[in-house]
């Protein structure tokens, strides 16, 4: 085995230690080391990525030697390391976007805590992307959760308490449904590592035992993980949450936290049930039924709100209902294109956050529409990036979203059943999004353009320019040349089998 | 290949470059001086955008690919006679207009703005006409939208902004329309590379026929819109009169006939034999020949002279979509000779129309009493124009009229191939009784016309000879339409 | 189903307390009783894995007396799962309180949507 095989070990790792060092560290040192750590992780994986794509093959790593049945495992593939440095790239802008905020939204001595919360959660996230150990996953999520809840709340206004609390405690219901199904499960197949319960599984479905308990540990924890990443009728904590807390949290929380979630449950589908066991269960119609709900009712409440950023939050309920969408029409282009929506999704929406703010620091702090008007003149970069992110939202093509929604389009004209459904909210649900994005896109550019805010020039807002024109080229990127992307979510879905 | 790329990007990186200086211009001289380099650089950028894209149109004879959106969706260049036809016409009105917005933008504020998406519209535009496939057709078709909509809304008032978003919203919903029959071509097609008889493969065809068809129709219906084909004509008359006037020259003279160059496109992709005699040709044909009428008859009732115009516009698209809809060679002919007549006649009618309200600030048709004398050479210009476009020999709008109603009685389209020339004709009588009123009272404002008030208000060179060079060349295909015949044959047999 | 049911009434027991605990944390808007819902659910789950775990007639996994055949010991891991879960529920449950206090402090009660409703009238 290659000395290379141990990076995503010490990717958890070295971020979970880190969380800890900067607890006792001043908050510039904790920045930095958080910087550090992420960057570290990124090249790990980008380096990890290149060693699989060039075995060509999946590799697992048994936690301290101990062999299977009995030792805690992780696994790496091409997807996993693909997430995992596209994680690292979206948290570690996110982090570069939102910093001139930070002084102003958290009390300067709370300031390493965010980034120890900030540590925790990549290391989180890495976890349930690498791991392949059940109840390894569930403590992380736990821990994703944790600390999700104090990256929501460490901005200390009315709002976000109780936002905090109320995302606590569809968290915690989720998890619990994720620990009930998870139980069932290993009292089913008496393992607790993705591979041994596959094998479990299909022993069991080709005996044509235990159907029922199978069918109800699948749906439990489908739900659980549909609640946690708020699918369509859970999403009620959602808006406040992302709407109230920091900027760097928004754009992380909506873009990193809801992902993990969902590639956990690509993982179950794939690793722990098997794709064709899971699609011959009633759960897929179910999650596309909601995912189709989602995208409606998501984009209608966007054209509702009032407030920038609310609205870009229940935007994401759409999005989210996109990447049901897709896991519902149980075939493997469907999972692509949820895939790929999954990076689009994140590149832009945390594109949209960080945007976001710039515009609503030129408006006097407000985030009403009726005082944004003319924001883009006052900050330029924020109104390119905003109008950007936007389009891509809409769907215009050489921008990522369009391609996710093409691959959606395409996955479902293969299904003869989903397919008039599919593609009608497609088109339905394309048309809203266009409502309200190219609403805020023509009110922050109409106005006079008075003179330009004091003091926003490339100069002194560096960092922030600099990530919003990162954040542009990503989503391009995605755009223009998918192809290769696409392949590699493809191979690594077979190597999931 | 170069220069197709080229006749592209370098307006589009223009435009952006304009945007980006964007300094607006102060009064006073420094503002003066501003305003000088910006026109200046427009003029230039606007001139060599329009010899690019005649080298291209001359020299270039293969296709190539740009690069692949995916692995099956090229991204595909390739010009072919359609794709020359309106990009010939585009080439003509875009700088004409353009020049002609020199003066006329005078007044208004934010002119480099205007400029600069100006400039990305005629990029975008070439990028339309010279799409080789309907996925690179499709991705011009949404970013003309996005772009030429700053020009709607370009007065910044509620009422603008109001109709730039109705634009946007009308134009979105048929662009996702018409993608969502791009994706059931795309499964049923082996390529999406453009042909004139036909893409679809025969399995396709026995198989899933009836279904088809709806995808046919839906995306006629979707690029329609552009179109401005019943029902979802209504953004034409709120958009037109709220935009500068030359924004609505090249707004109804070329940007309304995207719609028209994408039904021909799909036309080709669907094939002419698949859909001839079927009710989608039927149902298009009855929306078509609604169309025609109701925008006459609405025109006719209009009092502000450019909402007329606008409505217009919606019939006389109408008359390209009915000779596009009958399907066959004579038709087709006439339809293609009417996009290059109504482009000129109509851009040159808006600029008119510009010209008037910039001199004298009348917008409505009834002010317009005594207008001929104030401004004989503009009216003079609108006389022709108007001419043209009720279809009186020799003027270009006769020859397509002709050829229209031919290949609809040649057609043997049961009700339809009689129907069709008799509404046609009536509509032609409508326009003229909506246009020539203007010059009749323009020119004999009658007995009680105060002549002591009567001042020259001739416009400036800009905008005459814009509108003279428009005119005379609605007159000039007209007087010898072999001058445009080998470009219009080829695009009709689908080179 | 019945007999089934009898035989196991470890996991029936489990099941009835994890949905008396998902509604209560579901339904109930004085958050302490939200957070006692967590517990009972929380609870269930160990409940089920610990009663799983148990198999009559055998020891803890502790070697005592020298007897080392596996055959007389449990699975150990049923258990350390128990233990897990208890730690992470104990910080999830000190978590969920702090914030209780902390809304508490703030808006003087414990009744979810009337802080809501305090929220709103403040306008932010």
């Amino acid at each position: 085995m290659d000395f290379i095989c141990n990076f995503p070990f010490f990717s958890i790792l070295l971020s979970l230690f880190s969380g800890t060092v900067c607890s006792v560290l001043s908050a510039k040192a904790a920045r930095i080391v958080n910087r550090v750590v992420i960057l570290a992780v990124g090249l790990m994986s980008a380096a990890l990525l290149f060693y699989l794509l060039s075995t060509g093959e999946s590799f697992i790593y048994w936690m301290g030697h101990f062999p299977a049945p009995w030792g805690n495992e992780i696994r790496a593939g091409v997807l996993e390391a693909g997430m995992a440095l596209f994680f690292c790239i979206i948290m570690y802008l996110s982090m570069a976007g939102g910093a001139h905020k930070l002084p102003s939204e958290v009390v300067e001595s709370k300031h390493n805590l965010y980034y120890i919360l900030v540590n925790l959660l990549l290391s989180s996230l890495l976890a349930l992307v690498y791991t392949n150990d059940m109840f390894t996953a569930y403590v992380f999520v736990e821990i994703n959760t944790i600390s999700a809840c104090g990256l929501i709340m460490i901005r200390q206004v009315g709002r976000t308490i109780e936002a905090a609390v109320r995302y606590m405690i569809m968290s915690l219901l989720g998890s619990g449904l994720l620990l009930f199904g998870l139980c069932i499960m290993y009292d089913l197949t008496g393992h607790l590592l993705m591979s041994n319960i596959k094998e479990s599984v299909e022993l069991i479905v080709a005996n044509g035992e235990y159907q029922v308990p199978l069918i109800v540990s699948v749906a439990l924890m489908c739900t659980g993980l549909c609640i946690k990443s708020a699918l369509f009728p859970f999403h009620a904590w959602l808006p406040d949450a992302y709407g109230y807390s920091t900027v760097s949290s928004a754009a992380i929380l909506s873009s990193l936290v809801s992902k993990g979630y969902i590639f956990l449950l690509i993982k179950i589908i794939y690793r722990v049930i098997g794709f064709s066991v899971f699609n011959s269960t009633r759960m897929i119609d179910v999650l596309f039924v909601f995912g189709l709900m989602g995208m409606i009712f998501g984009s209608l409440s966007a054209i509702k709100e009032n407030d920038i950023r609310r609205m870009i939050a229940f935007s994401s309920v759409a999005q989210i209902g996109y990447i049901y969408m897709g896991f519902g029409m149980g075939t493997q282009a469907g999972m692509v294109a949820s895939i790929f929506h999954i990076l689009s999704h994140a590149a832009t929406k945390s594109l949209l956050f960080i945007a976001a703010i710039g515009l609503t620091d030129v408006s006097g702090g407000s985030r009403k529409f009726v005082d944004l008007t003319g924001a883009a003149y006052r900050n330029k970069w924020a109104g390119a990036a905003f109008t950007v992110g936007s389009l891509s939202m809409v769907g215009i093509p050489l921008f990522s979203g369009f391609i996710s929604k093409l691959l959606f389009a395409q996955a479902a004209v293969q299904v003869e059943g989903k397919m008039l459904a599919s593609l009608i909210v497609l088109g339905i649900s394309t048309v809203l999004n266009a409502v309200y994005f190219m609403k805020t896109v023509i009110r922050i550019y109409t106005s006079e353009p008075e003179a330009p805010y004091e003091g926003i020039t490339f100069r002194n807002m560096r960092a922030y320019a600099v990530t919003l024109v990162c954040f542009i080229l990503l989503n391009i990127i995605l755009g223009v040349s998918s192809q290769p992307v696409v392949d590699m979510i493809g191979q690594g879905l077979a190597m999931f089998a | 290949m170069y220069l197709i790329l080229l006749s592209i990007l370098f307006p589009a990186a223009a435009g952006l470059f304009l945007l980006i200086r964007g300094r607006t211009p102060l009064s006073g001289e420094k503002g003066n001086t501003d305003r000088k380099t910006l026109l200046a650089l427009t003029g230039c950028f606007l001139v060599i955008t329009a010899s690019l894209v005649f080298a291209s149109l001359l020299t270039v004879k293969e296709g190539f690919t740009l690069f692949f959106l995916t692995k099956t969706l090229p991204i595909y260049f390739r010009i072919d006679g359609v794709g020359r036809l309106f990009s010939l016409l585009a080439v003509i009105v875009l700088p004409c207009a353009g020049f002609f917005s020199f003066a006329y933008m005078k007044h208004e504020e934010r002119e480099s703005r205007y400029y600069g998406f100006y400039l990305l519209v005629f990029g975008v535009l070439n990028g339309l006409c010279f799409a080789g496939n309907l996925i690179t057709f499709y991705l011009f078709f949404e970013l003309l939208t996005l772009s030429s909509m700053p020009l709607v809304l370009h007065s910044g008032s509620k009422e603008a902004v109001m109709a730039g978003l109705k634009y946007l919203f009308y134009s979105l919903c048929g662009a996702y329309a018409a993608l969502f029959g791009i994706y059931f071509l795309y499964q049923n097609c082996d390529s999406l590379t453009f042909t004139a008889d036909g893409a679809l493969r025969a399995s396709a065809i026995t198989q899933q026929g009836g279904f088809l068809l709806l995808t046919a129709f839906v995306m006629l219906l979707g690029f329609g819109v552009k179109a401005g084909m019943f029902p979802m004509h209504a953004w034409l008359p709120t958009a037109h009169p709220v935009a500068p006037a030359p924004a609505s020259a090249v707004l109804s003279a070329v940007i309304v006939k995207a719609g028209v160059l994408a039904i021909i496109r799909v036309l080709g992709m669907f094939g002419r034999d698949f859909l001839r005699g079927t009710w989608v040709q039927s149902g298009w044909i009855i929306l078509t020949l609604i169309t025609v009428f109701m925008g006459s008859l609405l025109a006719y009732r209009e009092p502000v002279l450019k909402k007329r115009l606008a409505y217009s516009t919606v019939s006389q698209i109408s008359y390209i979509l009915f000779g596009l809809a009958v399907m066959n060679e004579t038709s087709f002919t006439g339809a293609l000779f009417h996009v290059l007549a109504h482009g000129f006649v109509k851009a040159a009618l808006f600029l008119c129309a510009g010209a008037i309200i910039y001199k004298t600030g009348k917008t409505r048709v009834e002010e317009m009493r005594g207008i001929g004398k104030e401004m004989p050479l503009t009216m003079w210009c609108f006389t022709i124009a108007s001419l043209g476009l009720i279809g009186i020999p020799p003027t270009g709008g006769f020859v397509s009229k002709w050829y229209l109603a031919l290949g609809s009685l040649e057609s043997g389209l049961p009700v339809f191939g009689v129907l069709g020339p008799v509404i046609l004709l009536l509509s032609a009588l409508l326009t003229a009784g909506y246009l020539l009123p203007l010059t009749i009272h323009g020119f004999f404002p009658g007995a009680d016309y105060d002549y002591g008030s009567l001042q020259k208000k001739e416009p400036c060179k800009l905008m005459t000879v814009p509108i003279f060079i428009l005119t005379f060349l609605s007159v000039l295909i007209g007087l010898f339409p072999n001058l445009v015949d080998g470009i219009i044959v080829m695009a009709a047999a689908g080179r | 189903m019945g007999p089934n049911l009898l035989a196991n009434y470890g996991e029936a027991v489990s099941a009835i307390l994890f949905c008396i605990g998902f509604t209560n944390l579901l339904l109930q808007t004085n958050l302490i009783k939200k957070i006692i819902g967590l517990n009972i659910m929380d609870s269930a789950i160990y409940l089920f894995l610990a009663e799983k775990g148990y198999i009559a007639g055998r020891a803890a996994p502790i070697v005592a007396d020298g007897i080392t055949s596996t055959e007389s010991y449990i699975n150990p891991i049923p258990s350390g799962l128990v233990l897990t879960g208890i730690v992470v529920s104990v910080s999830v449950t000190a978590l969920m309180l702090s914030l209780t206090i902390r809304l508490y402090t703030r808006y003087h009660t414990l009744d979810l949507d009337e802080i809501s409703t305090q929220l709103k009238r403040e306008g932010r």
